[in-house]
């Protein structure tokens, strides 16, 4: 009964926030819902997190975590399709089975993973395509994200390509099925499967068996997901047991329906006329997320405040993070940290500052791409039904006493 | 040192699986409004996914909850017939609508 009281409180706090943003002017996009308490209860291998179902596991990362570039496993965020997870996989006997137009099938034990085939490690930022989706207004459809449903880790595992070329690829192969080993409740439902172009597959991508120098976390994919560098998460396939390739897209409902933006150039429409058109939402765009201070910090006065965070793209790399003390009219430049988990990981950065202003004071970051992209404020990012690729301004109010 | 040696390959086996036994995913009470179509709730749309996959999509037209519906009729082959789809639209509308029919 607590439990409950508790979740009814924590929804109610939700919905208080979406209104103080529309109270601004009404249907436009603002800041995505920022006040959400982590949950009492802990799930497997993890901290207590946000938590929007359980079944399937839905949790979302707190903003304080995105301090440093690597994300903790018992707190990176969750997001499953199916309820039926499998529960138990036994390392020694799993295997994942390579078929299809392939010269020659393959079974290949974690074992023989971890020792047959060159070893290799990416550091690469996991996001959601759905994230941040609490700041579309009118409300896009699908779960109700804060800025949370991310993460960045270090990967390790075997490239796909060395898998396929000891398969050896028949000539018409052309597109390649990676199933998750989730089910649902009813036979009939789709399983859920992703559709890669095997143009679209480079040397980065790889099956992982290691996130952060550890097992994956059940609920991360153990024993082994696809790692697809630069992309939105929604084709790093969990739990992969099977990747069969093809000479013919099979349509499917996460590839054709699901994770899609309008087909034109500023990827938008309106609830009222929805392109006729979309795409797969595929790469990420420029965004970053202030992880200190958050909401309400109290700050002292004339104390020193390093305001803490990271910035991220598709792989372009970041060259710069601006930060705003004064609504957006100001802009100065935030220092990068060294870069050397590589150009798919996050970059933080940070910036010092001396509130001189008693009482509240807003923060705002955007971060520049080395092609020139950069982050528009929340109110002028476009709108999709889906509620994907949100990346604006991110700002945080605190309190200065 | 000897004793370090002898623990070896037993530290390996160990390292090898963070978790030894079935995980357990907790089932979790969600805040549910009761009131008429509930059951119809229950019965078609909670074997899949909890509540919380419902209440979490923000409060939302009478459309796009008729949306919903079919896209798990549709691309999910839920066995819903278009009594209790009906019914499930007008619980999902009326607690979790936004007044909007569109």
């Amino acid at each position: 009964m607590k439990r409950r009281d508790f979740f009814k409180k924590a929804v109610v706090t939700a919905s208080s926030a979406a209104l103080g943003t529309s109270m601004l002017k009404a249907d436009v996009t603002g800041q995505p819902i920022d006040n959400r308490k982590v949950s009492k209860v802990a799930f497997p291998e993890k901290r207590p997190l946000i938590m929007y179902s359980d079944r399937p596991p839905l949790l979302e990362t707190p903003r304080d975590v995105f301090t440093s570039a690597l994300t903790p496993n018992d707190l990176f965020f969750v997001r499953w399709h199916m309820p039926d997870i499998p529960t138990h996989i036994d390392p020694e006997t799993f295997t994942i089975s390579v078929n299809g137009l392939v010269e020659k099938e393959l079974k290949i034990s974690l074992n023989d993973l971890k020792t047959k085939f060159e070893q290799v490690e990416v550091t690469a930022v996991l996001q959601c395509g759905g994230n941040s989706r609490s700041a579309f207004k009118p409300i896009a459809g699908g779960i109700q994200w804060g800025s949370g449903a991310m993460g960045c880790a270090t990967w390790k595992g075997v490239r796909l390509s060395d898998i396929l070329d000891q398969a050896g690829l028949q000539k018409d192969a052309t597109w390649i099925g990676f199933n998750g080993s989730e089910k649902a409740a009813y036979y009939e439902t789709p399983n859920f499967i992703r559709e890669l172009k095997l143009d679209e597959l480079d040397d980065h991508v790889i099956l992982a068996y290691e996130m952060n120098g550890e097992d994956l976390p059940y609920l991360n994919g153990y024993p082994l997901r696809l790692i697809i560098p630069g992309t939105y998460s929604d084709s790093w396939v969990k739990m992969i047991s099977n990747i069969t390739v093809t000479n013919a897209y099979k349509h499917l409902f996460f590839m054709d329906v699901a994770y899609r933006v309008p087909d034109n150039a500023c990827e938008c429409e309106t609830h009222e006329k929805r392109a006729p058109k979309t795409k797969p939402i595929r790469k990420m765009n420029v965004k970053s997320v202030i992880g200190y201070p958050t909401h309400n910090s109290i700050i002292n006065h004339k104390s020193h405040v390093v305001v803490r965070g990271v910035a991220w793209d598709d792989g372009h790399g970041i060259k710069q993070v601006l930060v705003s003390l004064d609504g957006g009219k100001n802009w100065d430049v935030a220092l990068l940290d060294d870069g050397k988990l590589g150009r798919y990981a996050y970059r933080t950065f940070r910036y010092s500052f001396k509130p001189n202003t008693l009482g509240k004071t807003t923060i705002m970051v955007k971060a520049i791409n080395k092609i020139g992209h950069t982050q528009p404020f929340a109110k002028d990012i476009k709108w999709n039904h889906g509620g994907y690729k949100y990346n604006g301004i991110d700002e945080v109010t605190v309190e200065v006493v | 040192m000897k004793k370090m040696i002898a623990m070896m390959p037993l530290l390996a086996s160990v390292l090898f699986a963070q978790v030894n036994e079935k995980i357990e995913v907790p089932y979790v009470a969600f805040p549910v409004k009761m009131g008429k179509g509930f059951e119809a709730v229950q019965a078609n749309c909670l074997m899949c996914h909890s509540f919380g996959y419902i209440l979490n999509q923000g409060r939302q037209s009478r459309k796009f909850w008729r949306g919903k519906v079919d896209k798990m009729i549709i691309h999910f082959k839920a066995p819903i017939d278009e009594k209790s789809a009906k019914i499930v639209t007008e619980y999902l509308f009326e607690h979790y609508g936004n007044g909007k029919e569109k």
